[in-house]
């Protein structure tokens, strides 16, 4: 799939080049920092972006339709049942002016047919399902009564409510702190299992994708640069970008005053991506062949693809 | 966090309150026609026994002039602003949600009708809709008064249009929109739930202000004498009398001072809204 803006300073390419592929009923991780296109890659995956200058490229199969190729309204149908999304801040996500019981029987409603009386009541027990304590009492509340991770739990709720196949979570956790952070994604993982939905679970932090996915695909400026089974991936990884990744996450054992390591520099201009390796103005291990030529996708045997001419463990690759 | 209402609120709702009593029960309170013609009272100053307000030199009665111009003076501004907002959120809202050709179209039609100033507008538009090719003939007071309500309705509908398109433009980008469009809704719901429930305190706000400036409206269209006629609204009392200001003031003094009561509340009332909109929004 390819997504591109069309801007001022010209086609901006948001996404180049991903295929994925979500084995039903697994949760996939899509990693990178922001701006390396994972939100709009999902985004666009679910059909949700909208606007004039927007140009998508390539096709997303869902359960063996089209969804590119289909009308609006049967794209409208695969929403909600078919697919769902969580969506990144839960301060913006519901509507402040409606109760809560009214956004999450919204759905029931409308799209599985249910009564008023039943949609309630079917609220209340997706409320307990994301372990809200007394539901019933929630339902009647507005969203600004309601504290982050409340809110979350119901953005949760909402998107489940239609039993969705596929189930987008898009960096659920980032604003939330990080004791409720584990609680909403213990809640995702069970849910997925008792569901038996798929997840994609988009995020920054290697560390949530490390306990809740099966496979992770690691973005960089709108490309996938490696994509491996969880298990694999931190047995066994290549990029050098993945690794930098994972170093930069604090650590609770890091001495008091020692620097956190970061990745140095910025993503390259979306408007104006370099010849080579995007990474290679940022890569401690960068040789010249980075910087003029671009690496392809490869497969290191068992479904362990990368991106990256001197991939860690190679004989040339070495710090500069 | 709720800012108690102040003195001049509960006086300006107070006024309204009783401004909407007169409007509507009016006529069933033990007060004479307002053309009933006073002969022994003519130009009667203020305070006179039974004639409260004076009489003017046709022998009106002032104060059931304007227990009368209520009516009229209210119900043109409720139906005006009523139907113009009703139009001009439809328009604005629909052009601001789905963008494109249309918004463009809705957009320059608002720019242009606001670019020509409130009163000439329907000024403009009275004169050729309320007149009949025999200058003899008399236009009924119905055709008048339907002609009336037209036009102050068009000059409504870009005010409050343009207010709908700009809230619209400001909340059907909110993730919560993107959120409904995942879960599969169909455009119509999701304006009617959750565009429109957020656009319309700040319609109501401005509806308020937007029902002074019809007031006014009204009453400058009757003292140029293209209002309604025969001082049956407060704008038409002033028509009225402005003849002699000299010998009777006070047959204007009444009613300017009631029209200005009025279109005050009115303000205030929207500023009030307004600010509390405005904190609304800073919480969220």
């Amino acid at each position: 799939m390819n997504i591109k803006f069309e801007t001022p300073r010209g086609l901006l390419e948001a996404v180049r080049n991903v295929n994925l592929e979500i084995p039903a009923g697994a949760s996939v991780g899509i990693v990178g920092e922001s701006g390396s296109g994972k939100t709009v890659m999902s985004r666009a995956a679910m059909g949700l972006l909208s606007g004039s200058n927007v140009r998508r490229e390539g096709t997303v199969v869902f359960d063996g339709k089209d969804l590119t190729a289909m009308s609006r309204e049967d794209v409208r149908n695969e929403f909600g049942t078919g697919m769902a999304m969580i969506f990144q801040d839960p301060m913006t996500a519901l509507n402040p002016v409606r109760r809560i019981g009214a956004q999450i029987s919204e759905g029931l409603r409308l799209r599985l047919g249910m009564d008023k009386r039943a949609a309630m009541a079917r609220s209340a027990e997706l409320l307990a399902l994301v372990r809200i304590p007394d539901p019933q009492s929630m339902l009647r509340k507005f969203p600004y009564q309601l504290s982050g991770g409340m809110r979350q739990r119901v953005m949760i709720a909402i998107a489940i409510s239609c039993n969705p196949k596929l189930l987008f979570a898009d960096e659920p956790t980032t604003a939330l702190d990080v004791t409720v952070q584990s609680q909403i994604l213990q809640i995702l993982s069970d849910l997925r299992r008792e569901l038996k939905m798929s997840m994609v679970l988009v995020t920054h932090d290697l560390g949530v994708v490390a306990g809740n996915t099966d496979f992770v695909a690691v973005m960089y400026a709108g490309e996938v640069v490696e994509q491996a089974t969880t298990t694999e991936l931190f047995a066994n990884m290549k990029m050098p970008y993945t690794e930098a990744l994972l170093k930069s996450i604090p650590k609770i054992d890091m001495k008091s005053g020692q620097r956190l390591p970061v990745i140095e520099g910025r993503l390259p201009d979306p408007t104006d991506r370099p010849i080579g390796c995007g990474f290679a103005s940022r890569c401690s291990y960068v040789q010249a062949k980075c910087t003029t030529e671009h690496p392809p996708l490869v497969d290191a045997g068992n479904g362990h693809l990368f991106r990256c001419w001197f991939p860690l463990g190679h004989s040339i690759a070495r710090k500069v | 966090m709720r800012r108690k209402h102040t003195i001049p609120t509960y006086l300006a709702f107070g006024w309204l309150a009783v401004s909407a009593f007169l409007a509507v029960f009016g006529s069933f309170l033990p007060v004479d026609s307002y053309q009933t013609i006073h002969g022994d009272f003519i130009d009667s100053p203020p305070f006179t026994s039974g004639h409260w307000f004076g009489v003017d030199s046709n022998g009106y009665d002032i104060f059931s002039g304007i227990v009368n111009g209520a009516r009229l003076s209210i119900f043109v501004a409720l139906v005006s602003v009523g139907i113009g907002g009703l139009i001009g959120s439809v328009l604005g809202i629909t052009a601001a949600y789905y963008r494109g050709k249309f918004d463009t179209v809705v957009s320059t039609g608002f720019n242009v009708v606001l670019s020509v100033p409130n009163l000439v507008l329907a000024l403009a538009l009275v004169a050729v809709l309320a007149t009949n090719v025999d200058i003899n003939e008399a236009v009924p007071t119905w055709r008048r008064l339907t002609t009336l309500v037209i036009s102050l309705t068009v000059v409504i509908i870009p005010i409050l249009g343009r207010i709908a398109r700009a809230a619209t433009l400001a909340w059907s980008g909110r993730e919560f929109v993107v959120a409904a469009r995942s879960m599969g809704m169909r455009d119509r719901h999701i304006i009617v739930r959750h565009i429109v429930p957020n656009v319309l305190p700040a319609l109501i706000a401005v509806g308020f202000l937007a029902v002074g400036v019809v007031i006014i409206a009204e009453a400058s269209l009757s003292l140029l004498g293209v209002g309604i006629p025969d001082g049956a609204s407060w704008g038409g009392m002033i028509a009225r009398g402005r003849n002699d200001l000299e010998y009777n003031p006070h047959a204007l003094y009444f009613p300017i001072i009631v029209l200005a009561l009025t279109v005050i509340s009115t303000n205030h009332i929207g500023d009030v809204l307004r600010g509390g909109l405005d904190r609304r929004e800073g919480r969220l």
